[in-house]
């Protein structure tokens, strides 16, 4: 029963037990007046005053009584119902012949629901039921008593199984707060480890550059991981929120693609979500643009990627310092019915309803990519 | 190396001792003056006011205060402080929130030698030094600022024009200035104030978000 006895829990019932108490003075407050105005209908006026004395000395008892969690136990529960259930039983004895009211009237929800709210909906059928009997117990009744009854048991366990979820849910939110609080802290003492990492591969990079020799290729392997963890964190940052919205953050799928050497990716330094779909042929085309520069520049060429968002589009760039394109081949491809890479290119990006242009000169070579983002995505 | 650039005073800050003494060991070799190293964020905050460097180099990821909490509070002690971050992870939020507070310049742990002299260099004489995913992160803030839903634009609110846009987009494709102001027809100099600009910008804006922050919060009295 962990649910029920958690913390949160707990400042649920709580507050559902405040909430009583100023339900319990609104119904002591009509009984009393009830029993005023319907003095006519007393048989024993000194017995009905007893009764009038016990309601509101055990309200003033119970709101006292229920606001601490350590003394709603059996016995204040059990007392609040026997009080109640003998308010009712008394009615006969206390009333005059042929009144069809009874003695607590409406005060005894009061019982009926600080057994749905600690109980829940067992609690709340069960004080249900006996409060039930106990007035339907009474010699004297209309039609009214009858629908009474029938609302004490059906509506006992409703707000106790009300009351249940509420602890539930509150509960749970507790937990899963929690648990973000304890991922927060292990992805900060992650991220010092990672540091640590890079630290000491950058270094072992950068001295092995300044050795020559066999310690360059240390450091090129050194720098090489450098770059893969680096990606690999960028990426497990953005893990998480993608599942749940179908959205796909574009900036972690780029950053990947810097794990391979000289490729540097530039990015907003929040999420670019857009559907799955588009993001992973964006990330596709980018790749093709890239796999290009190896081809015509060289293996270890630099390339750029420039990735910006926008409310209602994203763009894309990637850029070469190669020697271009030479003017005329992407034609030349086209007369001869081969598909460049270029028109692939193209085509792809045309069908996600974008457009891709390419601007090639002794400067380099650098690719243009505009696709519209569904309306609503945060930029 | 000239008169001036000999007598340069750079504070280096880092919590891994075989990086402080690689960064200090280079600069010290090309003649710079290392008036002081610290590995904790408290140790620089209190070592800065004596030192009065032109330069502090400093990682991100040092024990607390943090990179980001040193910059601002070393800006706040003088606003003519350069601060240049070196960081190994370059976690995208820590390098712009060390932007936004102060810092002028940042580079990746893995820069060689010479990357790292002319980066100091050229903080020193306060020139942005800019990666291209450092261009890329600012152009996404600027984005960011002026897309963000306002409840009342607010005229005041620093925007950059289109032409200190084109050239931080250029800067976040990898080019230098010296082919930005070959591309954009324009001097190096104008290139450079560009980017200077473009950071005045950065810190200005960053100003009001922590004054509308503080008003809100009642903290202004």
């Amino acid at each position: 029963m962990s649910t029920w006895s958690s913390p949160a829990a707990i400042a649920v019932e709580d507050q559902l037990f405040r909430a009583l108490a100023v339900l319990r003075i609104v119904v002591l407050a009509n009984a009393v007046v009830l029993a005023v105005y319907r003095a006519d209908d007393v048989g024993r006026p000194a017995a009905m005053a007893a009764c009038v004395v016990t309601m509101i000395g055990w309200t003033g008892f119970a709101t006292w009584a229920y606001a601490e969690p350590h003394r709603r136990g059996r016995a204040l529960l059990a007392a609040d119902l026997a009080i109640a259930v003998a308010m009712l039983l008394a009615s006969p004895y206390v009333m005059a012949d042929g009144a069809t009211a009874s003695v607590p009237g409406f005060w005894i929800i009061g019982a009926l629901i600080a057994w749905a709210i600690h109980y829940r909906w067992v609690g709340g059928l069960v004080a249900g039921l006996v409060l039930a009997a106990a007035d339907l117990a009474r010699q004297d009744l209309d039609w009214s008593d009858y629908g009474n009854a029938f609302l004490l048991v059906v509506g006992g366990p409703v707000i106790g199984f009300v009351c249940g979820s509420l602890q539930q849910l509150a509960t749970e939110r507790d937990a899963a707060e929690r648990a973000a609080a304890v991922a927060a802290e292990r992805a900060r003492l992650a991220r010092a480890v990672h540091d640590g990492v890079l630290q000491v591969l950058a270094l072992v990079q950068r001295r092995g550059g300044e050795l020559g020799g066999a310690a360059a290729d240390l450091g090129r392997l050194a720098g090489e991981q450098e770059r893969q963890l680096r990606a690999l964190i960028r990426a497990q940052d953005d893990l998480g929120d993608g599942a749940r919205t179908g959205a796909v953050d574009v900036v972690a799928e780029l950053v990947r693609l810097e794990s391979r050497r000289s490729v540097t990716v530039s990015t907003p330094g929040t999420p670019v979500e857009v559907p799955a779909a588009t993001a992973r042929e964006l990330v596709a085309v980018v790749g093709a643009c890239l796999d290009n520069v190896r081809t015509h520049v060289g293996e270890d060429a630099p390339a750029w990627v420039l990735l910006q968002a926008f409310p209602d589009r994203v763009e894309l760039s990637v850029r070469d310092d190669g020697p271009g394109i030479p003017a005329g081949r992407l034609e030349e491809a086209a007369v001869e019915g081969r598909l460049g890479v270029a028109e692939s290119i193209r085509g792809r990006v045309a069908d996600l309803g974008g457009t891709a242009e390419v601007v090639s000169g002794p400067f380099g070579t650098e690719w243009e990519i505009v696709v519209p983002r569904p309306v609503g995505s945060t930029p | 190396m000239t008169e001036a650039e000999a007598r340069l005073r750079v504070m280096v800050v880092d919590d891994h001792p075989m990086w402080r003494d690689a960064v200090e060991r280079d600069l010290a070799a090309a003649g710079l003056d290392m008036v002081a190293v610290a590995a904790t964020g408290r140790e620089a905050v209190a070592r800065y006011p004596a030192a009065r460097p032109d330069v502090v180099v400093l990682d991100l990821q040092i024990p607390e205060p943090d990179g980001v909490a040193v910059t601002a509070a070393v800006v706040a002690e003088d606003p003519s402080a350069r601060v240049l971050i070196l960081s190994a992870s370059g976690e995208p939020g820590d390098v712009l929130a060390a932007v936004k507070a102060g810092a002028t310049g940042y580079l990746v742990k893995s820069a060689s030698r010479e990357e790292l002299l002319d980066a100091v260099r050229r903080t020193a004489a306060g020139d942005p030094v800019f990666t291209p995913g450092l261009a890329g992160l600012v152009l996404g803030e600027f984005q960011r600022i002026s897309g963000a839903p306002a409840p009342a634009p607010d005229p005041g609110e620093p925007s950059l024009t289109d032409r200190e846009t084109e050239v931080l987009r250029l800067v976040a494709k990898g080019l230098s200035y010296r082919q930005i102001a070959e591309r954009l027809v324009l001097s190096h100099r104008t290139v450079q104030n560009h980017v200077q600009n473009t950071l005045r910008k950065l810190h200005m804006h960053n100003r009001v978000e922590l004054t509308r922050y503080a008003i809100e919060r009642g903290l202004d009295e």
